[in-house]
Parts: C-alpha cells; structure tokens; sequence
C-alpha cells in the first residue's frame, strides 16, 4: 500500500498538503468530490418537541433546537441532562416518544440509523467506537461504504471495478489522515494508539463520510490539554474548510466557549438555554444549573488562542 | 471475542508473505506425496486438511464476524449428503459440480439458520445454532431417501474423478483433499482483507458503529453464515469422500461441532493460518497421547481410558489457551518468529 | 373418531409437566451462576453427571446411601471451589464467550476425568422410589416422576427462599444486580461466587441423582444440559421463576408435540423441537418470560 495518489477519471485529489502542524490545518485541501454540491438544507437539522422516557424516568422533556448550517453548535448541561441521549436520538439509536427529527430536508419520527451515512450525518462515540481489529486506515476507510459499489464477489477478483474502489478509498483515508496529523500511525493496529490518538482517528473515520452533520460525544473527554487544543483546531477547520454543520457535546466549558457559535443547555432533559457563548455565559439559569454540582470550569485549556 | 494482536497479512502486497505459503505448497505437493506413508495420508493429512478447510470456515463466522456458532457439523453432514445425493441421482453431473452445488446447498441452510443472527446475538444466537445442528441430523437419520436407503444411514463414496483425472488410493484422495483445500483457503484469504471482509470485523468488533456509518450488517451477517457453511460443507465433502470413504450422519454430532470450535479458539481466531495450526493439534494429539500413554502406563491405557484421556487433554488444553494464550497457536507462533528474527538476520 | 382423548392428553400433559420440572431443576444450575456472574456454566451438565457417577459408584462399593451422599456433595463443593479459582478468577475480565469456551472445555475435563475415575459402565441407581404407575383420576402417573418432581420442586422452593431471606442469598442478589456496586459496598466477590458455585454443585447432585435414577448412570447423563439451554432461553438466564415456567412448558409441549405430531414426522422429534419452541419464542419475545438482564439479544 504506497501513499501514491491516484488521479482517476471521477473523483479528484487536489492539493494534499502535509498537514504536520494542526496551525496549518487551515491550508487548502480538498478531497470533495468537485462534481458535488452540498444544498444547503443538509446541513441544517432541527428538533421539535422531542420527549423520551426511560421507565419512570425522563430523559428529554419537550426539546426544540434549531442548528444551522454550517455552524458550530454545543450542547451542554450538567451529567445526566440527556445530552448524550439527545445525540443518539438525533441518529436514530432511541426513538422518542414524541417529536420529530428534522434532517437532510425530512422529518423523521426514528432516524434511520442505518442510512445515516446516505443522510449525510456521522458522529463518534464518547466511549470510543473503533474496530479493534482493523488498522487506522482500515478503520477510516471502511467509513466510505456508502460510497461504493462493488459487490463481495467483485472484489475477489484481481481487476476492476472494486479495485478502483479500493485505490480511492485508500487516497481519500490517507488524505483524511494527513489533515489530522495521523499518517504516521497509519498501519497500527486502532487499539494501540494512545486514547488521545484513538479520539482523532474517530474523527478521521466520521469526516472521510464527508458528513454535512457531525455529530461529536465529548470528543474531548479524558484529552490533555495539548490534545484538547488540537482537536478544537481540527474541529473549527472542518467547519471552515468543508462547511460541515458541527453538534458538540462537551464538558469543558472553556472549549466550548471558545469553538461554538451557539449553545444549548440542557438540565433534567430540559433546554434552559440557547443563544451565543456570551449571552448563555451571562443567563443565570445557567449558571444556578451548574453550581450545585462540579464548580464551573472556564478554564481557557483548550482553547484556540495561546 | 478478543481481537488479534496483529494485522492480517494481506496477499500481493509484496513478495515477503509469500515465500512461507509457497515453500509449503511445494513440500505439500512436490515432496510428500512420494515420501509419505497411506498412514501418513489417511490418518493424519486428509482429516488435518478437512478440518482445517472447516476450521478457515467457521472462522470467518465466528473469528471474523464474531457470531458464536455452535452447529458446524450439520454444514459438513449437509455437505456430504449433498454431494452424495447430486451425485448419485443427477446423471452424467460431473463430480465437481456436485461437490460445489453441495456447498450451495451448505450454504443455503447456513443462511437460514443465520437468520437469528438479526434479532439474536451472544448466547442466544449460539443456541439457536444448536437447534439446526440437531434439525439436520434428524433429517438425515430420519429420511432414509438423503442415504439412498442405504443400511443405517450410511454414504458410501464415489469414484473421485476431477476433469478425467482419477484421485485414487491414499494420494490420490490426498491430493484431492490438497487441492481443494488450497483453493478455497486462498480465496477465504483473499475475502478477509477485502472491505467485505473488513465489514465482518466492524460488526464484531462494533456492531452500531459500523451500522452507524453504513454497513450493512443483516446483509454482511446472512453473509459471512453463507460463506462460513459453503466453506464447511466443502470440507464436510472431503470428510466423507477423501477421509472417511463411507459416512453416516452420527458422525457429524454436538461433538464434532465442538471440536471444530476448539480448533479454532487453540489454533487462533480471525487469522487463515490458526484454522490449520488448531487442525494439526487437534488431529496430532491423540495419536501422541496414544504412544505416551502406552509407553508410560503400559497395558492399564486401553481405549476407554484413552478416550478419556483425550477428553480431559482436550479441555485442559482450551482453558490452558484462554488463560494464557487467547489469541491461539497463530499468536505463539507470531511470538517465535519475532524472538528468532534477529537469529536469523 | 368420537371425542378428543382427553384423559390421554391429560396425562401426556402431566408426564410432560413432571419431565419439565427435572428441566427446569438442571436450568437452575446454570440461572444461579448467570445470575451472580454472568457466566454461562456449560459444564453444568457435567457435573450432572460427575455427581451421579460418584455417588453411585461409592455406594456400589458399599458406602451407605446418606454417607454417600454427603461425600458427594463435599467433593461437589470442593469441586465448584476449585473450579472458582483455577478456571473462573483468571478469566475474570474476560468478554462472555470466552467464559463459555472455559465452561465448554471445563465440561470436557469432568466428562473424561469422572469416566476416569468410575469408569464407563452404565450403572443402575435405585433411590428407593418404585417407578409404579399411580392412578390419580384415571391417568396414569408415574409414581418416580411425581416424587421426582416433588424433590426438584422443594429445592427450587428452597433455593427461592435463601435467595429471599438469608444473608447471602440477599448478598448474591446484590452481585447479580450491580456487581461494581456490590464490591464497593464491601461484598467480597470471590467468596461469593465459591458459594454460588457449590450451590450449583449441590443443585448438580440433586439432578444427578434423579435424572440418574431415571435413565441410568452413564454418559449421556451430561446430555442433559441440552435439554436446559432451551428452557434457559425461554425463561430468561437470570429469573429463577422464569426458568420454572420455561421447564414447565418445555416439558409440555416437547411431550405433546412428540406424541401428536412425532408420529406424522417418523418420530424422535423430541432432539430438536425444544429448540424450535425455544427459536420461535426469541424471536417473537427476545428478553425471555421474565429475564431482565441483556444477554447480547439484538
């Protein structure tokens, strides 16, 4: 498996520039696909009237949330708010027993999560979702079944169409890694990484979908600081540089007051809050949510500025 | 199910992997049919090659697509009987035919008996493959039709004859063996580095993460049980036609099933060559406790007690395995070959 | 025909009842080592049959029938221990299925070391209760299967108890409930799961010795475990009182269906249809009668 890039009659790989610092992550690379334009509806996904109970006990109650295009929003809230649940409505691993999920320009009672994917979301998993058994690239190029066509009997066979598939899938992966600073882990088994790495590559897995909703579950959690600040620059350059509509849940406030445009807050599976890092800063509901339990961290760790 | 600790070694990509399976190629088909013994083929080889090419089999359903199956026997009794039965009542079918509409056959029932798979997972889905184990050998005992009506049940072989070759005595029927085994492992091989074969690994590795981004997971599941039986049932066909020469369906019991399992839990799951290296033990180890047994006790070790013998060996060796060495004989033998690398430089 | 043979299918009905609550005693075994551990003891069956040989052979050779006895479940117990130490506590972290590949390979090593040790003959065991037929309003009753029934029963009803209302039964129902919990509160989990597994031993002994007296000592014996997984499957592999009413219909409709539908399938249908019954009901009610904890089912 060289890291040669392939030029192939569809799909186009411009301009990959070695990534080695994360302060570059911000030089132009593309790997989209140039014939495709994103509509503008894709990236928008909106909550209405969401309600999920667990047994005797209400996880969301009645959560409206608007996310834009294109921006970067957290969703906060002290443990056991429902955020996490929130996200797993949002791909279609709960079904709530009211409200309706719009994404992709549809409404949906369930996600679909098997057709997240062909929907255009991705997400990573707070406790981690790597395939133990595959390499790092293997493990991010797998992300573009969706992408491919050829059929298990095909790609038995020495020529053709699934070998193509499978040079560019192989580009596509290596370029992903470049970006995020991960090719030189590349052929290493995904369980042998440091947690930080691991996080990354999970990463790398849900952007070579090239998502138009990504879906992060604490991708910071359990990070060092330098990792931390690392991976809030990855995050603000995929939104800068593909426009892929961002939905994070985070624990450091420090981080999220620093990356997001909007935030919601959630407390008891309510949303209390919603609006800029400034104004939810200020709101004291939020701030009455927060003390009580953990003091509140604003902490400028993971911060983009030094 | 632990996963391996290293990469599986992907054919073609470059000369270096290729030299080990080459050599033995070599030795395998230029060498030993004129050194070895109809001993040697009869009792060890041809039952190392079956159950190997079962082993590769099961493997890629339970090593590679993590879905515990407990109920391979009935796959090598439907591949046999099938074989037999195509065999025998379509005329003028020539036999290689038959031997692959037996794997299809194998192959169908491993699909419908995978089909738990999409509601059922762990323990659940492992009984469930229990009840087609003994479904099939019900079948086949019951309805005498299946055995031709033969006294109690049993198939005899026919004549192997492949493209106007004729496979006979120990080495032809070795050779047999060998060659289909060697083609169907490379394929299996070949099947497990492909993104297919990867979207086995991601469902047993991450069942909703792989969902989550894509994979088609009834699909892949119904599969690898499709592949995994197909796979089985050839070697069921080389059990019954190259080994054992006349066949009854007792012969593919709860017992067999299990040591098919246990051959690929010592041998090493979700790698080729671990199918193989359980096979060899699992096939060598009786006939060495025989001669230990002998040698050390005398007349006390007749048959019955070396038939326990073998059953106490047999279970200490697997708990022996899981404690020290889950990822099997492929692992020790990655762990050789790194200690005497710098040996051999 | 005339009318449908009622007082026949009543006592098809019952036979099968009686042979369900011997099914539901051996499931037991394994539900109490689930419970506490999670572990799924393949070799359950084994110690079926362990049990049985033992004690038979040690009364064949004279030792009196509650001598006998109480060796038996000594060796049971110390058995369970060592299995605890040697096999369980260095699999301890683990996932599930490597457990049940120990339990299998466990299973291999009592099979062959009691035929080692007793030998492969078949032997008789005789309790004491005569196998007569009763009449109890017209049916005809197995005399043997009803105290059978009797004795599994009363231990099932005891080991509910001590679940219940003793200390460590409360202590095992914390284990099972939350096992990092447990710990923290200062239950000690080795400890606990020797108990459990000389528990299930003593359950092994009991079920020996009756489904010994019934079909005789020998081999097969261990067979018996494929008989529980069904009702196992059924009933939940964490409720004892699931696992009651799984044997019971268990045993019921394999006897029914064996005696009205075995004859138009050429018979012996009995070595798979608990299976199908046990499919069917997964696949329509996949967290069994009264299971709760997830067992991998999708």
């Amino acid at each position: 498996m060289s890291s040669e890039l392939y030029s192939l009659p569809e799909f186009r790989v411009t301009n990959v520039s070695p990534a080695v610092d994360a302060d570059r992550a911000s030089a132009r690379f593309s790997v989209r696909e140039s014939t495709r334009e994103r509509a503008p509806s894709q990236g928008t996904l909106g909550l209405s009237g969401i309600s999920l109970a667990f047994g005797g006990v209400r996880a969301l109650s009645e959560v409206d949330l608007q996310i834009e295009a294109g921006e970067i929003r957290s969703i906060i809230g002290p443990n056991g708010a429902g955020k996490s649940t929130l996200l797993n409505v949002i791909s279609g691993i709960y079904r709530p027993d009211q409200g309706v999920v719009r994404l992709a320009g549809r409404d949906f009672r369930k996600v679909p999560t098997h057709r997240l994917a062909r929907l255009g979301v991705a997400r990573t998993f707070q406790n981690l979702a790597l395939f133990r058994g595959l390499s790092v690239l293997d493990n991010v190029k797998i992300a573009r079944v969706h992408h491919t066509r050829a059929t298990w009997i095909e790609q038995l066979l020495p020529l053709g169409r699934a070998n193509r598939e499978a040079r560019t899938d192989t580009a596509k992966a290596e370029a992903i890694l470049e970006f995020l600073n991960l090719q030189d882990v590349r052929d290493q088994l995904a369980t042998n990484l440091s947690y930080g790495l691991q996080k990354r590559v999970e990463l790398a897995r849900a952007l070579i979908a090239e998502p138009s909703i990504l879906l992060l579950d604490e991708p910071m959690a359990g990070m060092t600081p330098s990792d931390k600040a690392d991976m809030s620059r990855f995050i603000r350059a995929t939104r800068d540089e593909f426009g892929t509509t961002v939905v994070l849940i985070e624990h450091d406030l420090g981080v999220v007051m620093e990356l997001s445009d909007r935030i919601a807050v959630l407390d008891y599976g309510r949303k209390i809050a919603d609006g800029t890092p400034a104004e939810v800063r200020a709101n004291p509901a939020v701030i009455e949510a927060y003390t009580g339990s953990a003091h509140v961290e604003t902490s400028t760790e993971g911060s983009l500025e030094p | 199910m632990t996963s391996p600790r290293s990469l599986p070694k992907k054919p073609g990509a470059s000369f270096r992997p290729w030299i080990a399976p080459l050599l033995i190629l070599g030795v395998a088909y230029g060498i030993i049919p004129f050194v070895g013994n109809s001993y040697l083929f009869e009792a060890i080889l041809i039952p190392f090659l079956a159950l190997s090419l079962a082993a590769v089999g099961l493997n890629i359903l339970t090593g590679y697509a993590g879905q515990l199956s407990l109920g391979s026997a009935a796959f090598l009794a439907v591949g046999a009987f099938a074989a037999f039965n195509f065999n025998l009542r379509v005329p003028g079918l020539p036999l290689l035919v038959s031997i692959l509409l037996a794997g299809l056959s194998a192959a169908v029932i491993g699909v419908v008996s995978g089909l738990p798979s999409l509601r059922l997972k762990g323990f659940y889905l492992a009984i469930s493959t229990l009840a087609a184990q003994f479904f099939v050998q019900w079948t086949l005992t019951k309805f005498g039709w299946f055995s031709n009506d033969g006294p109690s049940g049993v198939i005899d072989a026919p004549p192997l004859n492949l493209f106007g070759i004729s496979f006979e005595g120990a080495v032809g029927r070795y050779r047999f063996a060998l060659t289909f085994v060697v083609f169907f492992t490379l394929l299996a091989w070949k099947f497990v580095t492909t993104r297919t074969g990867h979207h086995l690994i991601a469902i047993r590795d991450h069942e909703l993460a792989a969902k989550v981004i894509g994979v088609p997971v009834l699909r892949t599941k119904l599969l690898a049980f499709a592949l995994s039986a197909f796979l089985i049932g050839i070697a069921g066909v080389i059990w019954a036609f190259a080994y054992l020469r006349t066949v009854e369906s007792a012969g593919f019991n709860l017992d067999r099933s299990f040591q098919i399992v246990f051959i690929i839990i010592i041998g090493g799951l979700a790698t080729i060559r671990g199918a193989f290296f359980g096979a060899a033990l699992i096939v060598i180890f009786p006939l060495v406790l025989s001669r230990l047994g002998q040698l050390a006790l005398g007349n006390i070790f007749d048959s019955g007690v070396l038939e326990m013998s073998q059953l106490i060996v047999l279970g200490v060796l697997i708990i022996l395995f899981l404690i020290l060495e889950p990822n099997g004989l492929a692992a020790l033998g990655d762990r050789l070959k790194r200690k005497l690398r710098p040996l051999l430089s | 025909m005339n009318g449908f043979d009622w007082l026949f299918f009543s006592e098809v009905l019952v036979g099968g009842l009686l042979s369900g609550v011997m099914y539901s005693l051996v499931a037991i075994g394994f539900v109490l080592i689930y419970k506490t551990s999670g572990v799924f003891n393949f070799a359950q069956g084994a110690q079926v049959l362990f049990a049985a040989l033992t004690f038979v052979s040690l009364v064949e050779r004279g030792v009196s029938f509650p001598l006998a006895l109480l060796a038996t479940f000594a060796l049971m117990v110390l058995l369970g221990l060592a299995i605890e130490r040697a096999v369980l506590r260095p699999l301890v972290n683990k996932p599930p299925t490597t457990l049940f590949m120990a339990t299998l390979g466990l299973s291999y090593i009592l099979e062959g070391g009691a035929q080692l040790l007793w030998g492969t003959q078949v032997h008789a065991l005789d309790l004491g209760i005569e196998d007569l037929p009763l009449e109890v309003s017209g049916m005809l009753i197995s005399k043997f299967d009803l105290i059978a029934a009797g004795i599994a029963a009363s231990l099932v009803g005891v080991l509910s108890l001590f679940f219940r209302f003793t200390r460590t039964g409360l202590a095992f129902r914390a284990v099972a409930d939350d096992t990092f919990a447990a710990i923290s509160i200062g239950l000690r989990l080795p400890r606990i799961w020797a108990a459990v597994w000389a528990a299930a031993g003593l359950v092994a002994l009991v079920a020996g010795l009756l489904w010994g007296a019934r079909l005789g000592v020998q081999f097969s014996l261990s067979l018996v475990v494929l008989k529980a997984l069904p009702v196992l499957v059924l009933g939940g592999f964490d409720s004892v009182p699931g696992v009651i009413i799984g044997g019971l219909l268990i045993g019921a409709f394999e006897k029914l269906a064996e005696v009205y539908i075995g004859p138009f399938l050429g018979g012996g249908i009995e070595s798979w249809f608990a299976y199908v019954i046990a499919l069917a009901f997964l696949l329509i009610r996949p967290v069994g009668l009264l299971g709760q904890r997830p067992v991998e089912r999708a």
